[in-house]
């Protein structure tokens, strides 16, 4: 079965692989992953019009950080956020390896990697929280206050829902909904974490790098 | 020992091993076909970039504030 499948390419080769589990399953899983790849494109532009926003507001200011009241505000904490980015950066590893760990029928070790995630989530979040208390500046009266709540904010609830989103795909996966060659959830569940990630590299760079 | 300086030693060691496994993984799902593992593969990719980023901003190459 599997040589034959080899010999296959694209939605043939899917619904081959899928076909003794659930026909309609291979037959729209292509499609469902598609769906999800144009959710997670439209969310790119999503964020690339704030950055893009951002990096004209910047190179367009007379100064940088910009000034308020007289005084020049502060540059972001880099040390800090390179630790917070590390956590996220690690969270997504650990994603993976939940995934491959599925894949190969190791449920236990897939709960574990899946916790971790879920635990360095939270802590991300906890991270950015903690900046916000300390960072000195406030959404309001200048561009680059604006620009940081509203992008980094916005990472922060990608990141919240997807808190969220793995722990309803961990209870689902220990209620049987998935199986070894039927998991679509956790393989979408998996893109939208790296997809969160990297959107942080991005955020990491302009904010506390450039 | 200064926060700072504890802060970026766990994020130049976290950096590393971040990085290094996300380049592990990536060669190990080279091969890989379809759109969730190329996908995957970019993201990976991407995120390693991620790490070498925080790599220079922790040893202070990098996001140096005058």
């Amino acid at each position: 079965m599997a040589a034959a499948v080899q010999h296959l390419s694209g939605h043939e080769a899917i619904a081959a692989r899928y076909h003794d589990v659930d026909p309609v399953y291979g037959e729209t899983r292509d499609l469902r992953l598609l769906g999800f790849v144009f959710f997670l494109l439209s969310d790119c532009i999503l964020f690339s019009s704030f950055i893009f926003a951002y990096v004209y507001l910047r190179i367009s200011a007379p100064a940088w950080p910009p000034f308020l009241n007289g005084h020049q505000l502060p540059w972001f904490d880099t040390s800090f956020a390179a630790m917070n980015s590390i956590v996220l950066f690690g969270s997504g590893v650990t994603m993976h390896f939940a995934l491959e760990n599925w894949k190969h029928l190791n449920k236990a070790k897939f709960n574990g990697w899946l916790i971790a995630t879920i635990v360095l989530g939270i802590g991300f979040l906890l991270g950015q929280a903690h900046e916000y208390s300390v960072v000195g500046i406030s959404w309001t009266g200048t561009t680059m206050g604006a620009s940081f709540f509203t992008l980094t904010g916005m990472h922060g609830f990608h990141v919240f829902v997807g808190v969220l989103y793995l722990t309803i795909l961990g209870l689902q996966a220990n209620r049987g909904v998935y199986t070894g060659s039927k998991y679509f959830g956790l393989t979408a569940g998996t893109l939208y974490w790296h997809f969160v990630d990297v959107i942080w590299v991005f955020l990491f760079f302009l904010f506390y790098i450039w | 020992m200064s926060e700072v300086f504890i802060e970026r030693g766990i994020a130049l060691v976290g950096a590393i091993l971040v990085g290094v496994t996300a380049i592990v993984q990536l060669k190990n799902d080279w091969a890989a076909r379809g759109i969730d593992a190329g996908l995957t593969k970019v993201l990976l990719g991407l995120m390693a970039l991620g790490c070498v980023l925080a790599l220079l901003a922790a040893a202070n190459v990098l996001g140096v504030r005058t």
